[in-house]
């Protein structure tokens, strides 16, 4: 199976189990998790079935085209379904069929392995799963997200894409990936490897950096109107009423933070003590967007309680 | 004959830790309920069983029905209930009532508080099968986890999703409801090799029906099977199996019937050190080494444990690439490692930190090298060696193996030095000084790696103390706890003595200019109560917590072998028979004399008889006695004691009568005793001492 091939076969498999087939975000994002359809969908009463693939930026693994294995942008396919079905499990193992993997012939093992990404004020429980001792997907059930206790509970399908390709195909090296008959990944991908690996360790300025952090940081309590003062129990508070806020251009600024923070990782501007420092304040902008979010579907009255209520995932109807 | 009951739990996959934590509080919970509800017999057995996709309980030896149960029933007071005639009250009808008896049933029952009115009530117990449908969802949410999740709709918590919910008595299923569950018999098999489910037909089938089914339920018997296979495998593959307890645990409980599959790896990757190649075998991908004999060379093979080897080239080709991957990326990762020094290292550490309030690793390890110099001087150890070895302890710290194998700290570090043609004996300190790691680990058994081993963790206490930094509870983030038992360690098992008090006031003084720690008197009074109570928890039980006291209270904080030669004499005239009426007689004498006043002993008053005797003896053996106690010839001292002071002293006590009307004379009594618990007590303190004629002592109430 090519590249394309397998992104296709996920595609068709979860589109036919109900899932929302959705498209990429057009900003930097470490993870499928970054995404709004997985971030904010995950908060709150109402259901949410969605699949994508995300192409997905750790600035730290670029290792300038030169390592078979990692790279500083790689492609996840992720899987949101809220509330997680019990057959979640099964419905993942027919998924490696559909890409032409026997489950039963393979040692295929549910490893545990918490996710947390501090930054995002989320957590949740789950595994690794391994396919012959690789680790081809992470699967997750989130138990809290924007510091807010998920209910019900969203299960996080996510599926190391370059990981599988170089299974299917048996190679060694992940610029020998087909990504089409005749194409190969590194025919695509390995200049632009080199090109950000050089920029994310070597080039990038970190002082403009460190400005965009801080002005995208501001963004956030602008445009949501928070409040320098705190309530009890320090509860963040507003001067803006839910629907008045702008929650998704904010959460487009807690993304460039993210980010921003990332480059600085990796280009060694950031000392121990500032890292604690920095993941704390995207963590705070992401609670404040993550809080924004919830008061505006509320006062929407949750329009998706009733609508998506039925979409279900098919064969995992209860 | 009762029947055997069974639970199972089905889930999806449980992580290891929480199998065992889960197994354990459902065993608890179902002992304690089981019992609360009469349904014990002498014969009952409690037993778990458990697999990472089920938790199951079996019961035998159940009573097949609950006990009945006849109570005494205490009621309002007899006045409130009736009146004065015997006519009775609202309380006492209401009573009655309550307990379904007529007013005649009521009695009179007499108190420490008085009247009051009470019951008997019987109460026929209920079938087992009705009981045990009332317990069982205590005894299922008395079930602990590490960490609880939330699934679906989010109101349930437990380990992880719960599937299903068997739950038979003999044949027939005990009806309830767990976590929305109903229970029932269906169970299922193995994930890939038995998915369908399937009925159990009663409690006593479970586990051969499971086994058919591709489970073996019985962890012991699992762990079992999984070591016949690897001990085969290796034997197939012409060497022996590295023996790895942590590795066995954990892939036992990843699986529910275990498969060995072998895999290989190109031998040049053998040019890597060994702990490379296990602990990129064993963190990463979990499979054994395998060596070519016991302790021998690696083979460049492996075993995997899996769950399932329908296809095990399959499964070996696909484990093969992932381990040549991984082992591509160590080779790399040390190749570029060795591309400079170790020292050069030295500069990274500047910029890496050791505790926001303490600095930097570069300080640490320049504190380090100056410690490092001050124990070198007083053990007699080559100082350049020590401040070498302690300038190069922390550089592998910033190699790239080590970020990525913390646990190889030290170990690398060391082979490193080794292949740039550094001192074998600071190499070895390298590695030696993060020894002991734990209670099991060895000490450094070299010079120049002890030392580095004191330097550091000393380093690391005073710092934590001087910024407020002390262990409470479990709490102990720094593992202040472990540091201190391994300097302890050290001195006592190692090639080195430590002064503490010494110790301590150096590692203060070279925080000068790093860090502003609490004043040296403070740090070292509150690091000195902290060393004590790590000696009595190390030493209690091995030599008895009266025995570590006495010898605590005599000792003066300095040199910890200084304390273990007078817990070992202590310990050595304790076992002696005369050791009982000594001990109680220099309790005595120090009990009497807590308060009087020390002085010159006046012969003149001496009334003969048992004081004099007494005061000669003294007066010719206590030289001696502090000589040897001076010389730390702790058990000569007490041989010297026990010799020569024994049945004197006894005798004082059995004739004289101290405290006396004439007041000098009993001032020159307590005078003479004084003396002597003052001597005795240079080497311990008698009076904590347990002794089994405590009780009967009658001069201990001055």
């Amino acid at each position: 199976m090519t590249f394309q091939e397998i992104i296709l076969a996920l595609e068709r498999f979860w589109s036919e189990r109900g899932c929302l087939i959705v498209q990429p975000y057009n900003s930097e994002v470490g993870a499928g998790t970054f995404n709004p359809h997985t971030f904010l969908r995950a908060i709150g009463p109402e259901p949410w079935n969605v699949a994508y693939v995300e192409p997905s930026r750790r600035p730290t693994d670029g290792r300038y085209g030169e390592n078979p294995n990692r790279l500083q942008q790689f492609h996840q396919y992720q899987v949101i379904l809220k509330p997680s079905p019990l057959d979640i499990q099964d419905l993942y193992l027919e998924s490696l069929r559909a890409l032409g993997t026997d489950p039963s012939h393979h040692d295929i093992r549910f490893i545990e392995d918490d996710w947390e990404s501090p930054t995002l004020g989320a957590w949740g429980l789950g595994w690794q799963v391994w396919l012959d001792g690789l680790e081809i997907s992470q699967f997750t059930y989130f138990q809290q997200c924007g510091g807010m206790d998920c209910k019900p509970i969203s299960g996080e399908l996510t599926y190391g894409l370059e990981r599988i390709a170089m299974y299917l195909q048996d190679v060694d090296d992940v610029y020998d990936v087909q990504w089409a008959q005749g194409i190969r990944y590194g025919d695509i991908y390995k200049r632009a490897e080199w090109e950000w690996s050089t920029y994310n360790f070597e080039q990038a300025d970190v002082g403009l950096q460190k400005k965009l952090f801080d002005e995208y940081e501001t963004q956030v309590g602008v445009l949501l109107g928070l409040s320098d003062k705190k309530g009890k129990g320090g509860a963040l508070q507003f001067d803006r009423m839910p629907l008045e806020r702008l929650a998704l251009p904010a959460y487009d600024a807690v993304i460039k933070c993210s980010h921003y923070f990332n480059v600085l990782d990796a280009r060694g501007a950031i000392s121990v003590t500032e890292r604690q420092r920095y993941i704390g304040r995207v963590r705070l902008i992401a609670r404040a967007v993550a809080e924004s979010w919830y008061a505006q579907r509320e006062a929407l009255g949750f329009p998706l309680l009733d609508t998506l209520g039925t979409l279900g995932t098919g064969t995992a109807a209860q | 004959m009762s029947s055997e009951f069974l639970l199972e739990i089905g889930t999806e996959e449980l992580p290891a830790s929480f199998v065992t934590q889960a197994l354990r509080s459902l065993k608890a919970g179902a002992l304690e309920l089981v019992g609360q509800a009469r349904l014990g017999t002498d014969a009952l057995e409690v037993h778990t069983l458990g697999t990472p996709r089920r938790l199951a309980l079996r019961i035998r030896g159940l009573a097949p029905s609950q006990t009945d149960r006849d109570e005494t029933v205490m009621g309002p007071p007899w006045s409130a209930a009736f009146e004065a005639d015997g006519s009775a009250k609202k309380a006492a009808t209401g009573f009655a009532k309550k307990h379904g008896v007529a007013i005649g049933d009521l009695h009179k029952k007499t108190t420490d508080k008085g009247d009051y009115v009470s019951v008997q009530v019987h109460e026929a117990g209920e079938a087992t099968a009705i009981v045990l449908a009332e317990i069982l969802p205590q005894i299922c949410q008395r079930i602990t986890f590490p960490k609880s999740m939330r699934w679906g709709p989010g109101e349930i918590s437990f380990g992880r999703p719960i599937h299903w919910v068997v739950s038979l008595l003999g044949s027939h299923v005990v009806e309830f409801e767990f976590a929305g569950v109903r229970a029932g018999r269906a169970t299922r098999g193995h994930r890939f090799l038995a998915p369908a489910t399937f009925e159990l037909d009663a409690a006593s089938s479970y586990e051969a029906a499971l086994e058919r089914a591709h489970v073996l339920v019985d962890l012991t018997r699992r762990k079992e099977r999984m070591m016949e296979g690897l001990l085969a495998a290796a034997e197939s593959l012409g060497g022996v199996l590295a023996p790895d307890a942590f590795l066995a645990d954990e892939c036992v409980s990843l699986v529910e019937e275990p498969f060995t599959v072998p895999g290989s790896f190109e031998e040049s990757f053998l040019e890597l050190p060994d702990t490379v190649v296990v602990s990129v075998m064993r963190d990463h991908q979990r499979y054994f080494a395998v060596r070519a004999s016991e302790g021998g060379a690696l083979l460049p093979s492996y075993l995997n444990v899996v769950n399932t080897a329908q296809d095990p080239r399959t499964i070996a080709k696909g484990n093969d690439r992932v381990l040549r991957a991984r082992l591509a990326d160590a080779r790399f990762f040390v190749q570029e490692d060795r591309k400079a020094p170790l020292a050069d290292r030295l500069q990274k550490l500047e910029s890496v930190v050791f505790q926001s309030k303490l600095g930097t690793m570069g300080a640490k390890v320049r504190r380090l090298q100056t410690n490092a110099r001050a124990l070198a001087a007083r053990a007699g150890a080559d100082p350049a060696a020590c401040v070498e070895a302690a300038r190069l302890c922390k550089a592998d710290l910033e190699t790239l193996i080590v970020f990525e194998f913390p646990e190889l700290q030290g170990e690398m570090g060391r082979w490193y030095a080794m292949r740039e043609g550094i001192d074998p004996a600071i190499a070895d300190a390298i590695r030696d000084h993060y020894r002991p790691q734990g209670a099991d680990d060895v000490v450094p058994d070299q010079l120049v790696g002890a030392i580095v081993a004191v330097a550091d963790r000393i380093d690391t206490l005073v710092g934590c103390f001087g910024i407020g930094l002390v262990p409470s509870g479990s709490a102990d983030p720094f593992a202040l706890r472990r540091a201190a038992l391994g300097i302890i360690r050290i001195a006592l098992e190692g090639p080195i003595d430590v002064d503490l008090r010494e110790l301590l006031d150096q590692a203060h003084a070279a925080y000068a200019g790093d860090a502003a720690l609490a004043p040296a008197d403070d740090v070292r009074a509150s690091l000195e109560d902290f060393f004590r109570g790590r000696i009595r928890a190390m030493l209690k039980d091995a030599h008895g917590a009266d025995v570590v006291d006495a010898c605590l209270g005599a000792w003066d904080g300095s040199s910890l072998r200084d304390l273990r030669s007078r817990i070992e004499a202590v310990s050595e005239v304790r076992a002696a028979p005369e050791f009982e009426a000594l001990a109680v007689a220099f309790k005595r004498a120090f009990n009497i004399t807590k308060e009087s006043a020390r002085g010159p002993i006046d012969p003149a008053l001496l009334e003969g008889g048992a004081e004099t005797t007494l005061a000669q003896r003294f007066e010719t053996v206590r030289n001696q006695i502090r000589a040897a106690t001076g010389e730390r010839r702790y058990a000569d001292a007490l041989r010297l004691v026990a010799k020569e002071l024994g049945a004197p002293i006894d005798r004082f006590f059995e004739e004289v009568f101290v405290m006396v009307d004439e007041p000098r004379v009993r001032e020159n009594r307590l005078r003479l005793l004084g003396e002597i618990a003052d001597t005795v007590n240079g080497i311990a303190h008698f009076h904590h001492l347990g002794t089994k004629l405590q009780g009967r002592d009658p001069s201990v109430s001055t």
